[in-house]
């Protein structure tokens, strides 16, 4: 499912970052690649802002929707 | 990559920091370089590369201080700036400065650099937060694995810098090995044929073929250029069907592959090198806690707008009483300068050339130094502490109703500084249409220039409310920015959309000195400005105050006063159509502070003060009228400048001087007559 779907406080298993070229390549340099956990720490209408690791990083909708995750959480 | 180094002394080098933003590199650029640094840059986020000078033993070091990336893909301007110098070559060694306490990402960075050849040094930074949180990094292990000198520094205390300055010397000269990272069979092969081809038609030879050969097959479009200007568009065709070929019958797009196998490496690397406490899940920390607030469905905007308030409060209320003493010293200067140049028998037209032209036009201006002092301040602080991304993040409800992310707020507060660093702030914007709206609309925002036409209006005219009427200014200038953001945004560009990525990084406390360097560079700035462009403008105005000769000086007959009595008709309608207002908003488009060094000098303002002259020449409704005009009229010369150059076009910068001017003018008209009506007019 897209990380925009996730609640206030889920935290989730990123499984791919889909999109165009560009899209995917700002997501990537920010740190969002597979096998990493994503935690959702506000999602109230605007952007989301989410944690990765110790960085929180605002992420508008649009690009939300760009990053797959599976909310069973990362192995290991 | 030693390669495009130019000559130098064997006791001078030349040496970059680059690295991801907030990893505390302009922090470490104070550290090394202290008060030694190239002014002329506009502080705030660094968009533009910076340099500065530091010494080591018998070793002078040229430092450069690059925006901060995230990689070498540069998808904003700003970025480009930093890959540009990267990719050219001409340096002695970059310092890569890593937040310790966030290695995963930072070695990203770290790793394409070492791929693509760069000498560099992998400064572990802010080593303390790391410590804090329990994480232990192996330097040597960490040296070995990335095959580059590690040092560990905590810039902000100044720990390790000596250190760090050692092993820049003693690394200039890195061996031009670069990194390998294994991206597996497939991409392998592909790798070594592109590079063969690469060879074969005599691709340049300064840039390190293998890097180039990944780039091309992760379709990397500066390197398609560059292959394209290179080799020719026939060869360069051959290149991108093998690899067009080859992906067609993989499973996986190559640069899926190839960034994966980069995190895989970076992976190995951390395990191999780091120990950390084994809570993989963060508690929540301070930062985590304030954000809960200050980004609030509810509470953010009014938290923004009583920041906002408070830097305005601090930045009057400390200054005023400033103000006031070097007001009355000028005051009392003027007036003492001119009694004894009249006693040794120097002649009237000198004496007021000193008394009325440059004390009281250039004195006039440099008497608002505590208020741009102070609001600078603050503004640094707000940038410093980390809540200016927050203010993004909350202001983005506002913005993306006309079209914009939160983002293009920054460059907007940046903007109540000076206009300048604001517009060229917008390149950390992705998209053009986005660059071009919030160019269009940061003249808008009332910059520290325009604060002295308030400020000794307001003094003038409101005296009890005059906080209020200046803040009420401010607001207009936002409103007025948003309205017409709205606009452009229907009528300009229909459909595009930009994406929205943006880092909170953690509060951090500003450091005396980064805030005490950010001052010391906009006050000087200012006391340039004032010595170079104002002076000039007052004194040229004094010269026309004076002709032709035998004229009363700055009266309705003196060059000045024909020429102002010329275009006062457009302003009469907006209640200030004096001579000597149309001619400081004129001249004021030279400067803004030279709207109060003109009504200085046609008022022969030098003894009776500048405020007694305006309490006599205007009415509060006129005088808002006026402000309004300043606030909303077309920019200084400076502005359009960096709007110029920003957009490369002249097309943009008519329009944003032209707009602007219209808009002022409807406004002030609405105030003025509106106010009349409503019988505000006494």
């Amino acid at each position: 499912m897209p990380l925009a779907m996730l609640r206030q406080g889920e935290t989730a298993c990123i499984k791919e970052i889909v999109g165009g070229r560009n899209a995917r390549g700002k997501l990537t340099d920010m740190g969002f690649v597979s096998g990493k956990t994503v935690k959702i720490h506000r999602s109230s209408g605007g952007p989301l802002i989410v944690g990765l690791g110790d960085n929180r990083i605002a992420l508008g909708r649009g690009m939300a929707h760009k990053v797959i995750v599976d909310n069973k959480g990362c192995e290991n | 990559m030693a390669l495009n180094k130019k000559e130098r002394k064997n006791t001078e080098l030349k040496v970059a920091l680059a690295g991801n933003p907030n990893s505390g590199k302009t922090t470490m650029f104070n550290e090394l370089t202290g008060s030694r640094q190239h002014v002329g840059n506009w502080p705030g986020v660094t968009v533009e590369k910076k340099t500065g000078r530091a010494f080591y033993q018998d070793y002078s070091l040229e430092v450069i201080d690059l925006p901060g990336t995230y990689s070498l893909g540069a998808y904003s301007e700003d970025e480009v700036v930093a890959r540009d110098f990267l990719t050219a070559g001409d340096y002695d060694v970059v310092l890569n400065i890593i937040n310790s306490a966030n290695l995963d990402r930072n070695l990203y960075f770290t790793v394409q650099l070492l791929e693509m050849g760069v000498d560099l040094i992998a400064v572990l930074n802010m080593a303390d937060e790391a410590e804090k949180k329990g994480i232990k990094i192996d330097k040597s292990k960490l040296s070995q694995l990335l095959g580059t000198p590690v040092v560990e520094t905590v810039a902000s205390r100044g720990r390790g810098i000596d250190n760090l300055l050692a092993q820049t010397v003693q690394n200039r000269d890195l061996s031009e090995a670069s990194l390998k990272i294994d991206y597996g069979s497939e991409v392998e092969d592909l790798i070594s044929e592109v590079v063969e081809m690469l060879k074969q038609y005599d691709f340049s030879r300064q840039i390190n073929q293998r890097w180039a050969a990944v780039k091309l097959i992760e379709h990397d479009p500066e390197a398609v250029k560059l292959l394209e200007r290179e080799v020719g568009a026939s060869k360069a065709k051959k290149i991108k069907s093998l690899i067009a070929e080859r992906e067609l019958k993989a499973e996986d797009d190559f640069d899926n592959v190839i960034i994966d196998k980069k995190y895989e490496f970076i992976n190995k690397v951390i395990e191999e090198s780091v120990k950390r406490p084994a809570a993989d899940e963060e508690p929540e920390n301070i930062s985590d806690k304030i954000d809960a607030v200050v980004t609030n469905k509810y509470l953010g905007i009014p938290i923004f707008m009583a920041v906002m308030w408070a830097i305005f409060k601090f930045t009057f209320t400390l200054g005023d009483p400033l103000i006031g003493y070097i007001e009355t010293f000028f005051g009392m200067a003027g007036g003492w300068i001119g009694t004894q140049l009249l006693a040794i028998g120097v002649s009237p037209l000198i004496s007021s050339f000193i008394t009325d032209g440059i004390i009281g036009g250039v004195g006039s201006v440099l008497v608002f130094i505590p208020n741009i002092f102070l609001l600078f301040l603050a503004i640094g602080v707000l940038e410093d502490s980390g809540y200016m991304s927050r203010a993004a993040y909350v202001m983005d409800k506002v913005m993306s109703k006309l079209g914009l992310h939160g983002k293009s707020f920054i460059p907007m507060i940046v903007g109540f500084g000076c206009n300048v660093p604001g517009v060229m702030a917008t390149r950390t914007l992705d998209s053009k249409r986005d660059r071009i709206i919030s160019i269009l609309i940061n003249p808008l925002m009332s910059c520290s220039a325009r604060l002295p036409v308030y400020v000794v209006f307001a003094g003038a005219l409101f005296s009890s409310h005059a906080s209020t009427v200046v803040f009420s200014l401010y607001l207009m200038g936002i409103v007025m920015a948003v309205i017409m953001a709205g606009i452009f945004n229907k009528i300009l560009f229909k459909g595009e959309r930009s994406h929205f990525v943006m880092e909170l990084p953690p509060y951090r406390f500003p450091t005396l000195k980064g805030v005490i360097i950010h001052m010391w560079e906009k006050v000087g700035a200012f006391l340039k400005k004032a010595g170079t462009i104002i002076f000039s403008v007052v004194v040229l105005i004094w010269v026309l105050a004076n002709l032709p000769l035998g004229v009363e000086y700055a009266s309705a007959e003196s060059l000045i006063g024909q020429f102002g009595q010329l275009v006062s008709p457009i302003f009469a309608p907006l209640g200030f159509g004096s001579w000597q207002a149309a001619s400081s908003l004129v001249f004021g488009i030279l400067a803004k502070e030279v709207v109060v060094g003109t009504l200085g000098v046609v008022y022969a303002a030098g003894e009776g003060g500048l405020r007694t002259a305006l309490l006599a020449n205007f009415t509060p409704l006129a005088a808002y009228s006026f402000l309004t005009m300043v606030l909303l009229y077309t920019p200084c010369i400076a502005t359009l400048g960096a709007i110029k150059s920003e957009t490369q076009s002249w097309k943009w910068t008519l329009i944003t001087a032209s707009y602007l001017f219209v808009l002022a003018w409807i406004t002030a008209f609405v105030i003025y007559q509106g106010g009349l009506l409503l019988g505000f007019g006494v």
